[in-house]
């Protein structure tokens, strides 16, 4: 009876907490909030709290009052959720934001589980989830380019655009950031500038011990074939399939090749470095250091601002070609799973981060290039590099600067030669004055200022490999006609892992065969005398000599 | 009420710990390492490490790194050790804290403020990668080296010297053969605190720009290649090897505190 007892009151427990539970998640459902979960690489968004200092006094349109320019009080993330739940979307939202250091530490955890809804890979990443049908393509609201809401389709530079459209990843994919690879280094520490035009500066004897490179297979695979094919890149009648094909070359042949280069490239640099190099550069320790054109940015001004040894840095495509990369915006089938609300949602992030003065704010932020090319980027590219004419302005106004280089970025924002220029400072860029003497012409620019000085104006030269920031940020027509994306690996990916890892480790055939034998001996010799010690007492023991010294 | 526990219940925390941190993985290590990426069972990885020069390699030059660091932190240790134990009361605590001191902070620091001593010392430090690696190691398993030696000379018996100094040996001869057979022990239980983590240590190989790999970083490497199956195998076979070595000396330290226990 006792236990019948005890299984009523059970009973009647799970009744009362059931019949509590079921009102409870009714009334939940009408105000639930769809957590919208974005995984996105470290450091790589504006998280808010500038001092006022570093107001953006640029026209914003998208702000209540234009003239207040663009800052960052809060993070996007949080500008985001406020936004979006002050819309009438019909529910509200909550973003769970988090981040990764690596595409294959990404990689690993969406094999592991890890599920989210929106994710920012690289390039090659985006082709392998495209390739795996990972992806959930972004519809055809978003691409509306006539929705004025539709920051990103609307606004995102057209040669971004076009370069999507070209490997066919508009419909899944929307570039966030995006750059291109080259060296950076000290001038003062270089003996001539001409040797960082090229890759091999990595093999450079002179070098030995000074070159710093990043310690990422696809960064060295495609310098090792920068250098393999250097001579084919460098004649003038290269296509640029051909140029895509001999960097996208995964043969067994071309591996090879690639693990001996990489080998003597192991043998003369510095070291490779998964994040030391910044600092290494900051401080002086090494000369150059291969380098994302991002962090370059980065780079070039925390070592400006340097307090005890402000240094200036400059950063150099290389002549041969250089590696386009992107960032971009995908949406995953796991974590959408066919809701189309949390699709909407991941949509209107992409939007929100593509609003140009949100694009501005996650560039000035993180130094990497935005995607988006509207007016107000153009305007904010001006107003961070652009020479100032205007005498009244004390901040940047600075008389002697009188040569100034006419900066032509009009592919980028979408314009004939010409449309999108903007003065900068000419020592900024590095450029031959002779060569170029022809450019030259004396304008007085800053007229409307009242401003009398007469600058010597550089204009219509494209041909440049070297600058600094804004040269980094924006790269011109010329450096981007040499540019490759690079695809992923696909099925030879385990065949390149493999060539990184036979040039990491020492190979057994590459040791000294007297070294090694002579190591073995030593330790055979020290375990026997070992053996031999423990097991003294256990030994027969010699018969003793007959000797004078025996008693008798 | 009073708490009781019987001594099986007081184990409870640690098992599970075991259970789930050490038990748990190797189980996970052991079906990766005997798998292919399809989950089918195969011997390939195991044949994969033996057949490839360059893992056979990486192990070699990782014992070698690591056994260059045993002796050298030995060396120093050894006579540091004794001294430490030899000096008087006051004066040791305040010893010994400065060697345990540096412990107290984070290794990844000390490297970061090592690699700056050195680049002061040496110039361009990429250029003596391996010696600084050892440096670097040694900075780290000191006082693991130190220690063990320390408390095993704390407990030698001043009276056993003497009496083999009354016996007519010299001060050489006492310590060949009173000193130093009682610190085996000492000696045994440090290597194996310095000679095994230092194997896979590669942190501080990276942050002194060696970009060799050792054991730790050729794992990490798989691993970060989604390469699950061969990272497992690698690390099995390491964990081979750490086991007869810490089977091997085990017998060592016995017989020897046995043999020691028979002298006092």
């Amino acid at each position: 009876m006792k236990g019948l007892k005890k299984l009523i009151s059970f009973a009647a427990v799970c009744g009362v907490l059931g019949a509590s539970v079921i009102p409870l998640s009714a009334c939940a459902k009408s105000e639930e909030v769809l957590t919208l979960r974005v995984a996105n690489w470290e450091e790589y968004i504006d998280l808010g709290d500038w001092g006022e200092d570093e107001l953006i006094d640029i026209q914003n349109p998208y702000a209540e009052n234009p003239d207040d320019g663009i800052i960052g009080r809060n993070s996007i993330v949080d500008d985001f959720t406020e936004w979006f739940n002050s819309q009438n979307f019909g529910y509200e939202i909550k973003v769970e934001y988090s981040t990764f250091g690596t595409n294959e530490d990404l990689y690993n955890r969406l094999k592991l589980g890890d599920v989210y809804d929106l994710v920012c890979p690289s390039d090659y990443l985006i082709m392998k989830l495209i390739a795996e049908g990972a992806v959930e393509p972004y519809s055809d609201d978003f691409l509306d380019a006539e929705d004025e809401s539709n920051y990103y389709t609307r606004h995102v530079s057209p040669y971004i655009a076009g370069v999507f459209s070209d490997n066919g990843w508009t419909q899944y994919a929307a570039c966030y950031m995006w750059g291109t690879v080259g060296v950076m280094y000290n001038p003062e520490t270089i003996e001539d500038v001409e040797d960082i035009n090229n890759f091999d500066i990595l093999l450079d004897e002179d070098y030995y011990k000074q070159v710093t490179v990043k310690d990422n297979v696809r960064d060295a695979y495609f310098a090792a074939l920068s250098i393999l094919n250097k001579d084919t890149l460098l004649k003038g009648d290269i296509t640029a399939e051909e140029r895509t094909a001999l960097l996208n070359a995964t043969d067994e042949e071309t591996v090879a090749a690639a693990e001996d280069i990489l080998k003597r490239i192991k043998e003369n640099v510095y070291s490779f470095e998964t994040d030391s190099g910044k600092a290494d550069m900051i401080t002086g320790k090494v000369a150059a250091n291969t380098q994302w054109s991002g962090d370059s940015v980065y780079i070039m001004d925390e070592a400006e601002s340097d307090e005890t040894n402000p240094t200036e840095l400059w950063y150099s495509v290389p002549e041969e070609c250089t590696n386009l990369w992107f960032d971009g915006w995908v949406m995953l089938k796991d974590g959408i799973g066919g809701d189309e609300r949390k699709k909407q949602a991941a949509e209107a992030f992409v939007n929100f981060l593509s609003r140009p003065d949100n694009a501005v704010r996650n560039m000035y932020y993180i130094g990497y290039t935005s995607a988006i090319a509207s007016d107000t980027m153009f305007d904010y590219f001006d107003w961070y590099y652009g020479l100032s004419l205007d005498p009244e302005d004390e901040e940047y106004f600075d008389e002697e600067i009188t040569e100034v280089f006419e900066y032509d970025v009009s592919y980028y924002f979408g314009g004939e030669k010409g449309d999108y220029t903007i003065y900068i400072d000419a020592s900024a860029i590095d450029f031959d004055r002779q060569k170029y003497a022809d450019y030259k012409t004396i304008e007085r620019l800053g007229e409307e200022y009242g401003n009398d000085i007469e600058y010597t104006v550089y204009s219509g030269i494209d041909d440049i490999s070297r600058g600094r920031q804004a040269f980094a940020q924006y790269p011109p027509e010329s450096v981007i006609e040499r540019s490759v994306v690079m695809q992923d690996f696909g099925d030879r990916l385990g065949a390149i892992n493999q060539m990184w890892i036979n040039v990491r480790c020492p190979d057994l055939l590459d040791f000294n065969p007297v070294v090694v034998w002579s190591t073995a001996g030593v330790i055979v010799v020290l375990g026997a005398l070992i053996v031999v010690y423990k097991l003294r007492y256990r030994l027969p023991s010699l018969p003793r000599r007959k000797g004078k010294n025996n008693p008798v | 009420m009073k708490l009781r526990f019987n001594r099986s219940q007081l184990c409870i925390p640690y098992a599970l710990f075991l259970i789930l941190f050490v038990i748990a993985p190797l189980i996970v290590i052991i079906y990766y390492a005997f798998t292919n990426g399809q989950g089918q069972f195969t011997f390939e990885n195991f044949i994969n490490f033996f057949s490839s020069t360059n893992t056979i390699g990486t192990l070699i030059y990782s014992l070698f790194l690591a056994a260059v660091t045993t002796v050298v932190c030995l060396i120093i240790a050894y006579p540091t050790a004794y001294i430490l134990a030899r000096s008087g009361f006051k004066k040791q605590h305040v010893l010994l804290m400065l060697f345990i001191l540096p412990m107290w902070i984070n290794f990844t620091l000390r490297i970061t403020a090592l690699k700056e001593v050195l680049a002061l010392i040496e110039g361009n430090i990429a250029r003596y990668t391996f010696l600084n690696s050892v440096i670097g190691m040694v900075y780290d398993f000191l006082p693991f080296m130190i220690l063990p030696l320390y408390t095993c000379f704390l407990k030698l018996d001043k009276n056993l010297m003497e009496a083999a100094s009354d016996l007519g040996a010299n001060r050489f001869m006492v310590f060949l053969r009173v000193t130093l057979p009682l610190s085996v022990p000492g000696i045994i239980s440090g290597i194996t605190m310095v000679l095994l983590p230092s194997m896979t240590n590669y942190v501080v190989l990276d942050m002194l720009y060696n970009s060799t790999y050792i054991m730790g970083s050729l794992i990490g490497s798989y691993f970060s290649a989604y390469d699950w199956n061969n990272g497992s195998m690698i690390s099995l076979v390491l964990l081979v090897i750490i086991f007869i070595i810490t089977l091997v000396t085990n017998r060592f330290t016995d017989k020897e505190e046995n043999s020691g226990r028979a002298v006092l």
